[in-house]
């Protein structure tokens, strides 16, 4: 589903480089809730920039869905991540200036969806995060938590494949991160793939799998998270 | 995507209303100072009968005495002693036509007491005048060839004139007075708008005669004659005052003075030529034309080219308002990367929800387009001005001697003027957009989505 053979990233400056992602091994099934740790700078970060096709990779291979991304030109890059991500950013991301329907309408408005399609599919996403009725709010409008909610809308109303989310409830108080969490595992229930980069340990082990990246290497904690919850019983 | 595009551009230019009416400023500024000179060098190298102005040619033989000084160019050599255009203007080659005139003046009168008379310029010529150079009648036509023989007192008027002495009404059959000398009134031109009164070789920019009357009348009443007289040196030995006196020893003499002119088909020009320069050495045989022959004739493009360019100060204000434009447009093109700048997050964002960077482009390019036509519109505007200001200073300049109506189509856009704005409004907003186009549009999204 997702798969990641030997990619490397290195950002290069005149003096050094600087290597983000060592020949990262992975693969991660369709339906599985992934959540990524690791400390400040470790590659988390630059992991979903890759994985999320807004970054190019020097070496390697990547299989998003089947599709090999190597060598794709920015149009296929671009229509890929439209069809098959949804972004939910720590902070939200939102346009101050539009209402949430027209926010939400924005990836569908470039996939060239009719207007009675983005329509449906905007009010679908609204009633799924539970703000049917803010349609006409501006974000400034809502809560944090709210407008963490909108940034879920607008990445599940194309109904992409993969979800990735960096830090989703970063900027959130524990009640509010609780229930972004739960949406977010409603989302992973109907099958949509998450990837979700976090800080949180308690969030993490929510998680069906657990990877931490440390030095732009990635190692596969999910024996090590069956353990501790083994150890927790 | 179009409409969808065009809201976004159009949402765009709303986010930064300061920077976006400083960008179409700075552009209509540059663009207004440049429109204004373009047009003004528009009309300056403008050519009056333009559709024929390679067949209209002006006449010059070197009729002067042997110890005259030598000329090299066009513009010094002599107008045509009386002599040799009657000779030429009989000439009959088919498809020529010729016209000859000068300037006269008089107190122009009308049986109205109540109109005040006043004194004019007044041009004789012929009746091909009219035809030969177009000029536009509102009532009644020029005269005939009978006329232009027996010299009857018969007038062409301009509009203006008309306004004034006949309220605008249709004054053709109605009486009017040079001195005291009754004329009845033939025609009146509706507004001739050329750039400049090429026919009298002045080729003063502006304002054009009010009244013409047959040579043949300026001569049998002895008009007075306001001319530039080339004479032979024992022909004004005792200073014979051709302006006013001595018609008939003018007329016989070796003076040149009329301004001569043949509207010749292109393939009669050889023919007309060869007929010169044997016109030159028959009259050589008379004892006339005591030098080498030198002969010119010079089609109206020619000439007018000669003066558009003679015009320096264009030339210099040409210079000026580019390398303003182009301070301008740099200019535009900082406000503009800063613009952008400021949104290269929600470009990000527009990016990693599936945007392709030639839909950015494209929202930025008709951003920019309407941009450009608003820089257009307001630069217009700001031409305008700069064109009534420049009015204004020629009307200063010459001492206010000639009306702002008669000069004022000089400093008017014209629909081509206005297309050519908008075009290099919108080229130029174009131009200058693509390097903050381009900045925006390739800066990573990573960058730019990270958590503030």
């Amino acid at each position: 589903m997702l798969k990641m053979e030997n990619v490397s990233k290195i950002y290069r400056t005149e003096l050094i480089e600087t290597h983000a992602l060592r020949k990262v091994d992975l693969h991660i099934k369709a339906g599985e809730f992934v959540a990524i740790t690791g400390p400040s700078g470790s590659g988390k970060t630059t992991f979903l920039n890759l994985a999320g096709l807004l970054e190019t990779f020097e070496e390697g291979d990547y299989y998003l869905d089947g599709e090999n991304v190597r060598g794709m030109n920015d149009n296929q890059l671009s229509d890929l991540r439209n069809e098959k991500i949804g972004f939910i950013f720590q902070s939200f991301n939102l346009l101050a200036d539009l209402p949430l329907y027209q926010n939400i309408e924005v990836p569908l408005r470039y996939r060239g969806l009719s207007q009675a399609d983005r329509k449906q599919r905007v009010e679908q996403a609204l009633e799924t995060v539970g703000l049917a009725s803010r349609a006409k709010h501006l974000p400034t409008q809502l809560s944090g938590g709210q407008q963490q909610r909108v940034a879920i809308a607008r990445a599940i109303a194309g109904e992409p494949k993969f979800l990735l989310a960096d830090e989703p409830t970063g900027n959130l108080d524990s009640l509010m991160a609780q229930q972004v969490m739960e949406l977010l595992e409603k989302i992973n229930q109907s099958g949509t793939t998450i990837i979700m980069v976090t800080h949180d340990d308690k969030l993490a082990r929510r998680a069906h799998r657990n990877i931490q990246i440390f030095d732009g290497q990635v190692s596969d904690l999910e024996y090590s998270v069956a353990d501790d919850i083994v150890k927790r019983a | 995507m179009f409409r969808y595009n065009l809201s976004l551009a159009l949402a765009s230019l709303q986010q930064r209303p300061g920077l976006t009416f400083l960008v179409i400023l700075t552009l209509a500024i540059g663009l207004g100072l440049y429109t204004t000179v373009q047009t003004m060098a528009f009309y300056n190298s403008s050519v009056p009968v333009a559709h024929k102005s390679e067949n209209l040619f002006l006449i010059q033989v070197d009729s002067r005495e042997a110890s005259a000084e030598p000329i090299t160019e066009q513009v010094s050599m002599v107008d045509t002693t009386y002599k040799d255009a009657m000779n030429l203007q009989q000439w009959q080659i088919p498809g020529v036509t010729t016209s000859l005139n000068w300037n006269t003046n008089g107190v122009i009168n009308v049986l109205d007491n109540n109109v005040p008379a006043i004194r004019s310029e007044i041009l004789a010529t012929n009746s091909h005048f009219f035809s030969m150079f177009e000029t536009p009648f509102i009532y009644g036509s020029g005269w005939g060839s009978e006329e232009d023989s027996s010299g009857a007192g018969v007038i062409v008027i301009s509009r203006a004139m008309n306004d004034r002495l006949f309220g605008g009404e249709n004054s053709v059959g109605q009486l009017l007075r040079i001195d005291t000398l009754n004329l009845k009134v033939i025609g009146v031109m509706a507004d001739w708008t050329i750039t400049r009164r090429f026919y009298d070789r002045s080729f003063a920019p502006g304002y054009l005669h009010e009244f013409f009357v047959p040579y043949r009348f300026a001569l049998n009443n002895d008009l007075p004659r306001n001319a530039r007289f080339n004479c032979w040196s024992v022909e004004t030995q005792d200073n014979p005052q051709f302006r006013t006196e001595n018609l008939q020893r003018l007329l016989n003499s070796e003076c040149s003075w009329i301004s001569f002119w043949a509207e010749i088909p292109d393939q009669q020009l050889a023919t007309y030529q060869t007929q010169l320069g044997n016109y030159i050495e028959s009259q050589k045989a008379l004892g006339r034309f005591p030098r080498e022959p030198q002969m010119y004739v010079t089609h109206l493009q020619d000439q007018v080219n000669y003066y558009g360019n003679r015009n320096g100060y264009i030339n210099t204000f040409k210079m000026i308002s580019r390398l303003f434009f182009a301070v301008c447009l740099l200019n535009a093109v900082s406000i503009l990367l800063a613009k952008f700048i400021r949104q290269s997050r929600e470009v990000s964002l527009r990016r990693a929800l599936g945007a392709r960077k030639t839909t950015i482009i494209y929202q930025y390019v008709l951003e920019v387009v309407l941009i450009g036509f608003m820089g257009g519109l307001l630069g217009i505007l700001v031409s305008k001005i700069g064109l009534w200001g420049m009015l204004n200073i020629r009307l200063y300049a010459v001492d206010y001697t000639i009306t702002a109506q008669s000069i004022a189509h000089q400093y008017q856009l014209n629909w081509l003027l206005i297309g050519e704005a908008f075009l290099t409004s919108i080229l130029c907003a174009l131009l200058v957009s693509l390097y903050p186009i381009w900045r925006v549009c390739n800066i990573s999204p990573a960058t730019q989505l990270k958590a503030e």
